[in-house]
């Protein structure tokens, strides 16, 4: 029997399916270790920053971002008068949990700060197919930033931030695997050394529990978040990436404590030393995932009929 | 350090990979947990060749100097490789023309008059005057073709020369200005392993009966394998160096230079061919799907004709001049960094894609016999050790296997497929029956010597070729493969992969071990 031939579209399938099209590219398990990491080439973002694009993600952001995440999720916002006074660029740092994070950040900014704010983004991760690059970059303003560090890889973001842009960072490079806050990495505070820029804390409380990682849609029930903006850090004169990568924890974790409470009690916790720490508590795994993904309270009082 | 070879274990995250099928290619899937066998990268090239070829001239290996060797009066012959490598064949400049203008110019220089160049054919088919010009550049042509620059003629036995007898019994026939001659400077080029050392003088200038000694079943059954040629592994290549030993013994001066190409086999647009395939860019998915749409509908003719135009970018990876045996040895390490991959053990079932190109279909056509040769021939004996399938394991090819072939290349193929294979496909029968009736065939003597044709004995070598694959596996089937063809050959034809693999569960049960051998660039599987 003659060998049946086949058709293009067939062949377009075959190559579309086993080359992951509109996936990440993978590599087989046991060729990891003997492929090199692929060429450096970034996808283009300035498009993303023009008048246009500035247009197109404020359209998008306010017209279908928003609604849908404050549709699904109770947001509320606090502290934005901390910006008040303060000129571009800042560098918005926060603690990252969820993906609605950054959603939560630039539809909370007032316009004239996000009309002028662009987004570090993993370049692994948001920047590995061509549909999820171009996605983040309009709705983001996202730029790809290596997540290794090395020399070139805040060579972008220096740019950016000469041209008076504005940008958020997630310090912990990646989410929270549990809902607690991780180890920041030191890339964006030796960043906001250099180029002496105003750090501004931001906590977001209750995005792990609504959409937590391996999810991509929020958990029902609309459930509560609340994003807090905290009191702008400068860089001190002389002070070490270190130490304000130490400030920018502890100013997260301060914020924490005020939603936790209040902001005269966490105020007097931190001059005591006593806030508490964003680690989690210790112990099994499943404990620290079990704290952090216990819904936060809604604020307010409850309604008379439940 | 260039990438070394390396054994892939498809998974789900595999993508098809590519299979050559003769003047095709497809992406295919493999069951999972095939192991798949992928070439080192390309080695470095050198940079400066004719720099590297000078040196080595200059200071051989156990040998002198070459242009200490040369001297007013002497009679000096340069032999070089033939059509058959590399494969496909280089980009210009060929590596041979620059080795040969060097020699060349060596000999100028130091006042030799006497210089005849031989293309060492052996029973192969002559070389056209436009390959030639290709393989020796535009300048050694114009100085010495047609008259100082000639194809050996293993059947003119006016400039046949005995030379003597081995201890084991193998008559030494070289071409008579060779062997009168006070130097043979032997240029190769070395692709696999088989090639060069004592195989290029004993072999590429002998004749019929200084190449039966060892062309022979016997022999084949046991060169375990041709692409190994330790002492005790191969028996071709222990027989070659007894004749190398005794020309040397018998004061034929050889002068070896040998030279090695990295694996840059496909030139752009097909450079996706050289890449594994989960390394392949956007780019080179859309190369390869507008490449298969243009090959697939591409008339028969232009397609082989688009084929047979392809020139490799190799790099040249290494030239070594002296002493046959002492450069050989240097050239086998260079060749093994290139082409030597380590394998774990065996499997039940070997497969492979087998090129639109072998070694005796240069701007030719690759007939059934031609499809045996490359892959019970030289694809199964790519191993050192031990084969890659296990004994009595099943050998998977793709290719059409047309019935076709070249009427001026490959004359005596035709009658060999039509009278002896119809007969038997036993190699140590067909030998003994019809092998002395073929090479004396007076109109395949003439066709050899006059036109472009293969010796009429040489079918019978293919078809020896595979004698040790015939003997050790327990089926064969080839994919796509023309029935009637494959049948005549004594293998199965399988309209698909998978149906492939259901034929081969009745010799090597229902859960078979499987490696795919990922040729072209060509690999040997050091099997431990």
């Amino acid at each position: 029997m003659a060998p049946k031939k086949r058709s293009f579209a067939d062949e377009v399938r075959n190559v579309a399916e086993g080359f992951r099209w509109g996936r990440r590219p993978a590599v087989p398990r046991n060729a990891e270790s003997h492929t090199p990491p692929p060429e450096r080439w970034a996808f283009p973002t300035d498009w993303a920053r023009t008048e246009a694009g500035r247009a197109a993600r404020d359209a998008i952001l306010l017209l279908v971002m928003k609604p849908l995440v404050w549709n699904e999720t109770s947001p509320e916002v606090f502290g934005l008068d901390n910006l008040e006074g303060m000129r571009p660029p800042v560098m918005f740092i926060s603690n990252h949990s969820s993906h609605l994070d950054a959603t939560l950040i630039l539809t909370t900014l007032p316009p004239t700060w996000r009309n002028k704010t662009a987004t570090a983004a993993a370049k692994d991760y948001f920047f590995d197919v061509w549909w999820r690059s171009a996605f983040t970059a309009l709705v983001y303003g996202g730029f790809p930033i290596e997540r290794g560090g090395g020399e070139r890889a805040t060579d972008k973001a220096k740019d950016l931030i000469r041209d008076g842009w504005n940008l958020i960072v997630f310090p912990e490079g990646t989410r929270s695997p549990d809902g607690w806050v991780q180890r920041f990495r030191h890339g964006s505070a030796r960043l906001a050394v250099e180029m002496d820029m105003p750090v501004v804390p931001i906590a977001i409380v209750g995005a792990y529990a609504a959409m937590p990682k391996g999810r991509f849609w929020p958990m029902p029930g609309r459930p509560p978040i609340r994003v807090r903006y905290g009191l702008p850090l400068h860089p001190r004169p002389d002070e070490t990436h270190q130490a304000l990568s130490l400030r920018m924890q502890q100013s997260i974790a301060e914020l924490f404590d005020e939603d936790r409470t209040s902001w005269w009690e966490a105020r007097r916790r931190a001059e005591r030393g006593e806030t508490p720490k964003l680690a989690g508590p210790a112990g099994a795994r499943w404990r620290r995932t079990w704290e952090g993904s216990r819904p936060i309270r809604r604020s307010g009082e409850p309604p008379a009929w439940r | 350090m260039t990438r070394p070879g390396f054994v892939l274990e498809v998974d789900e995250r595999t993508p098809p990979l590519l299979v050559h099928e003769g003047e095709g290619f497809r992406l295919q899937r493999f069951p999972l947990g095939t192991r798949v066998v992928y070439p080192p990268d390309p080695l470095r090239r050198i940079k400066d060749v004719r720099g590297a070829i000078r040196h080595a001239l200059a200071e051989p290996h156990d040998a002198e100097p070459l242009a200490d060797l040369l001297k007013p009066g002497m009679k000096l012959t340069v032999a070089f490789d033939d059509i058959s490598l590399p494969l496909p064949p280089m980009r210009a400049p060929d590596i041979r023309q620059l080795v040969l203008e060097e020699v060349i110019e060596l000999a100028a220089r130091k006042g030799v008059e006497d210089v005849k160049l031989v293309v060492a054919t052996s029973l192969h088919r002559r070389m056209t005057a436009d390959e030639i010009k290709h393989a020796v550049g535009e300048r050694v042509y114009r100085s010495f073709y047609p008259r100082d620059l000639t194809n050996h003629d293993a059947e003119d036995h006016a400039n046949l020369t005995l030379v003597g007898t081995t201890d084991k019994g193998e008559d030494v026939e070289i071409n008579t200005r060779a062997a009168q001659s006070d130097l043979i400077v032997y240029v190769n080029i070395n692709l696999v392993a088989m090639d060069g050392g004592h195989k290029s003088v004993p072999v590429g200038l002998a004749s019929y009966r200084g190449v039966r000694p060892h062309h022979n079943v016997s022999t084949m059954l046991h060169s375990k394998s041709y692409m190994d040629p330790r002492p005790g592994h191969s028996a071709i290549h222990d027989s070659c160096a007894r004749m190398g030993k005794l020309l040397k013994d018998n004061g034929v001066r050889i002068f070896t230079i040998e030279t090695t190409l990295n694996n840059q086999v496909f030139p752009e647009p097909f450079g996706f061919m050289n890449k594994r395939e989960w390394e392949w860019s956007v780019k080179d998915q859309a190369t390869y799907l507008a490449a298969k749409k243009a090959n697939d509908m591409a008339p028969s003719k232009l397609r082989h004709q688009v084929w047979m135009r392809i020139e490799s970018p190799y790099g040249v990876t290494g030239v070594n001049a002296g002493d046959t045996e002492a450069v050989h040895e240097r050239t086998l390490a260079r060749l093994h960094q290139q082409q030597l991959t380590e394998v774990n053990g065996q499997s039940d079932i070997m497969v492979v894609g087998l090129p639109y190109v072998g070694p005796y279909n240069v701007n030719s056509i690759m007939n059934p016999i031609l499809v045996h040769c490359l892959g019970l021939g030289y694809l199964f004996n790519m191993y050192r050790n031990k084969p890659v399938v296990r004994p009595g394991g099943a050998m998977i090819m793709f290719h059409p296997v047309p019935w076709e072939f070249h009427q001026v290349h490959h004359p005596s193929y035709v009658d060999f497929f039509e009278e002896v294979l119809s007969e038997t496909t036993d190699p140590s029968t067909i030998e003994s029956k019809y092998e002395q009736q073929y090479a004396a065939d007076p109109w395949y003597v003439h066709l050899y010597r006059k036109s472009h044709a293969y010796h009429g004995v040489h079918p019978f070598y293919m078809w020896y070729w595979g004698a040790h694959a015939l003997d050790y596996l327990g089926d064969v089937i080839v994919v796509g493969g023309n029935p009637k063809s494959c049948d005549r050959l004594g293998y199965r034809a399988a309209s698909s992969f998978r149906d492939a693999l259901e034929m081969a569960g009745e010799t090597v049960g229902r859960s078979p071990s499987i490696t795919y051998l990922h040729v072209p660039p060509l690999t040997i599987a050091d099997v431990r």
